[in-house]
């Protein structure tokens, strides 16, 4: 796999990040300064479970589960314990966001590329897409599963906050230190470092360097949806990444970004999400759930 | 067709409730599947990273150094680490072949460097062979495999090889992490194997230069040293470390190529005759380290050395370096001072006179007191890094030294106004590429 490597870097005078990539980002272990080996230690179990679940669920690889499942369509099929919680976890999603949050929706990428151009796609293709999106249309009794002719299953929507919870709980086990695990922006600690709370920058969607908000984060999980850098503009409306699984077209009124403060990062991911496809009931969807968020239009 | 029947979401209850609760089912079911499996994926990581840096070393009026040095290191996933340097040097140059100036030209016929060759040393110049050359190339390797979440164990060899010397280093140590991993404690052994082959043979210790009376076939020298470390986070701003070491050699301790002026009451130069240095030699020495970070942009480590052997040397090193993390922290200025002050050994002596035949003599100048200052600036960029890596960072470093000879032997009085221990002055400039 691309990114094997682990870098240790110093941040500030007291605490240390073991940097590395997986899920085509930038992923970091914060912990207090100690000896690089014995920080590149710690570091690299997060990392390996990162690259496991990488290469485990990956859409793009032809040996993850992933592609497995999608050689078998039509065939009912037996998946191991952890694909078969995540399928779940995925089916309660499903449910609890009234249909928005679909792992099969991912089939829509066939016709949109996000690629700030102006390629819509035709309306007519949109809807030829939609017979194949529905997570009811799977028949899924754990651990069995049939997917049907065409389908295709997408974990990337939760792969990466269950990354961190997975990463998190490995790192917990192993040390009392306090650590923060940041996967791509998607971000858990388990408790402050000495000199006082995380400091957690959240990327503005127009420069994607300048931190535009700055969290204190003590403990528990953040995790950010939304991704400026993508979406199609023709005739001065944006369309953003966001597709609603029922229409197969982008969200309307989705903010640019939704952060979400939960206890995990799963849980958090999963509400910024839901959020998002919301569109412009995102506000009022996190004011009803009682959790802490922020919202950049 | 699903076949698990779906709950109507209703509106007392909201989603993050059941999120909650499906996010909870979700991760206990990872951790138990973890803890009933190995990890599934512990393979090797592919990429390394690699420190290089070529650096260019000018004594005035001496030799003068290019050494290009390749390190890669590559830390495993289990935490494992390997490194592996390459360090060539060329040097090239003017070499003090220990005789001391004199009012007359003198002349000297050196194996020294890869050809015999004779050269005059005009009157008042200090003599240096003019045509020294050497080429160094050394090979070393560490491997570190953390045994248990507190201890490591590090073992290693080098390799270094000369046109005239062969060397081989083992060594070995182990760290134990205890305190919450606030204090560190290692041991460390190594050994070294050294084989010397001069060119021209190797003088008898001590024998007159003239008759160049040398022997056949090659010297050795072995070393044994052991060191002993404590590393502990005073606060969470501040790093100690304190270490003592000990290391012993024994076998042939001379530089082949250096012998000493015979001078008579009159100051003449009547000839010349090889050092002779004991055959074994003990070191011992304390390190202590501090590194402190003032603030977030500006962090130093200072350090004091004192060492002392059997043979009379005795040194102390003070150094300080600041670290100054400019504006946008990806670049950084790093200024260098150090000190060092040197006590001669028993046995050292500018010159012989006719009259003197020590047991033990050299008139190395490294063997001699002196005092020396360094001052150095180093200022690195980080740089995107390249492919899958995160950064690179490029640098560059000048350092200035100045050695000044200590030596208080009395002259006879017709060598008095000549600059008889000339110092050294030197610089280095390296430039560093890390990815």
């Amino acid at each position: 796999m691309p990114g094997e490597s682990l870098i240790v870097e110093a941040r500030g005078s007291d605490l240390l990040a073991v940097k590395f990539t997986a899920m085509a980002g930038p992923c970091e272990v914060l912990m207090p300064s100690m000896s690089p080996p014995a920080a590149l230690a710690f570091g690299a179990v997060a990392a390996q479970e990162a690259w496991r679940i990488e290469k485990k669920f990956s859409r793009y690889r032809d040996d993850s589960v992933t592609a497995w499942i999608h050689r078998n369509r039509g065939t009912p099929i037996q998946v191991d314990e952890e694909t078969a919680a995540l399928m779940d976890f995925a089916s309660q999603c499903f449910e609890l966001s009234e249909g928005l949050f679909d792992i099969t929706s991912g089939v829509l990428g066939r016709v949109w590329r996000f690629d700030g151009s102006d390629r819509i796609p035709e309306a007519a293709a949109v809807d030829e897409l939609l017979p194949l999106i529905g997570f009811g249309k799977l028949e899924w009794n754990s651990p069995r599963l049939l997917l049907p002719e065409a389908m295709e299953l997408d974990f990337g929507g939760i792969g990466k906050e269950y990354a961190v919870d997975r990463a998190y709980e490995l790192l917990a086990a192993r040390s009392s230190i306090s650590f923060l695990v940041n996967f791509g922006g998607d971000l858990r600690a388990n408790r402050p470092p000495a000199q006082g709370p995380w400091q957690v920058g959240i990327e503005r969607p127009d420069t994607e360097k300048e931190p535009s908000l700055l969290l204190d984060l003590e403990r528990g999980a953040l995790a950010t949806s939304g991704d400026s850098r993508r979406y199609l503009l023709r005739d001065g409306v944006r369309y953003g990444h966001i597709l609603h699984p029922g229409t197969g077209w982008p969200v309307l009124g989705a903010p640019r970004s939704v952060t979400v403060a939960a206890s995990s990062c799963t849980e958090a991911g999963l509400l910024s999400t839901i959020a998002l496809l919301r569109g412009s009931g995102a506000q009022a969807f996190l004011d009803e759930q009682g959790v802490r968020y922020w919202i950049l239009q | 067709m699903q076949l698990k029947p779906r709950v109507p979401l209703t509106q007392q209850a909201p989603a993050r409730r059941r999120l909650m609760a499906a996010s909870c089912a979700l991760l206990s079911a990872g951790a138990a599947r973890s803890e009933q499996t190995a990890p599934v994926d512990s393979g090797l990581l592919e990429d390394w990273s690699v420190d290089s840096a070529l650096a260019y070393y000018h004594e005035e009026g001496r030799i003068q150094a290019i050494e290009p040095v390749v390190d890669v290191a590559k830390v495993f996933a289990d935490g494992q680490a390997l490194n592996f340097n390459v360090t060539f040097d060329a040097l090239s140059g003017a070499s003090p072949n220990g005789a001391l100036p004199s009012r007359n030209p003198q002349t000297f016929s050196s194996p020294s460097g890869k050809l015999k060759h004779q050269y005059t040393t005009a009157p008042g110049q200090l003599p240096v062979d003019p045509d020294y050359e050497d080429d160094r190339i050394a090979v070393s390797g560490n491997w570190t495999v953390p045994f248990t979440r507190l201890d490591q164990v590090t073992v290693g060899a080098k390799l270094s090889a000369e046109d005239d010397f062969f060397s081989v280093t083992v060594n070995a140590s182990i760290a134990h992490d205890f305190n919450e991993k606030n204090t560190t404690l290692s041991f460390g052994i190594d050994n070294e194997y050294d084989s010397i082959h001069p060119i021209g043979g190797a003088p008898v210790p001590g024998s007159d230069y003239a008759p160049a009376e040398k022997q056949t076939g090659g010297k050795t020298k072995d070393g044994t040293g052991l060191l002993l470390g404590v590393t502990q986070v005073m606060t969470r701003n501040w790093l100690s470390e304190f270490n003592v070491s000990v290391d012993r050699f024994t076998g042939y301790l001379n530089d082949p190529y250096k012998f000493i002026s015979i001078i008579n009451g009159a100051g003449g130069t009547t000839g010349y005759e090889y050092e002779s240095r004991p055959d074994q030699r003990t070191r011992k020495s304390a390190y202590w380290e501090n590194r402190v970070a003032w603030s977030s942009r500006i962090s130093t480590a200072s350090s004091l050395r004192y060492m002392t052997d059997d043979w009379g040397v005795r040194s102390d090193t003070a150094q300080l370096h600041l670290r100054w993390s400019l504006s946008n922290r990806d670049r950084y200025i790093e200024p260098t001072v150090r000190w060092y002050r040197q006590a001669a050994a028993d046995f050292f002596t500018p010159f012989v006179l006719t009259t003197q035949k020590p047991t033990d003599e050299s008139s190395d100048s490294r063997l001699a007191a002196f005092h020396a200052m360094t001052y150095g600036v180093k200022y690195a960029q980080k740089l995107p890094g390249l492919g899958s890596r995160p950064e690179s960072e490029v640098s560059i470093r000048a350092e200035y030294y100045q050695q000044t000879l200590d030596v208080r032997t009395a002259v006879p009085q017709a060598l008095q106004g000549l600059d008889l221990y000339p110092g050294v002055k030197a610089v280095l400039v390296q430039i560093g590429w890390r990815f």
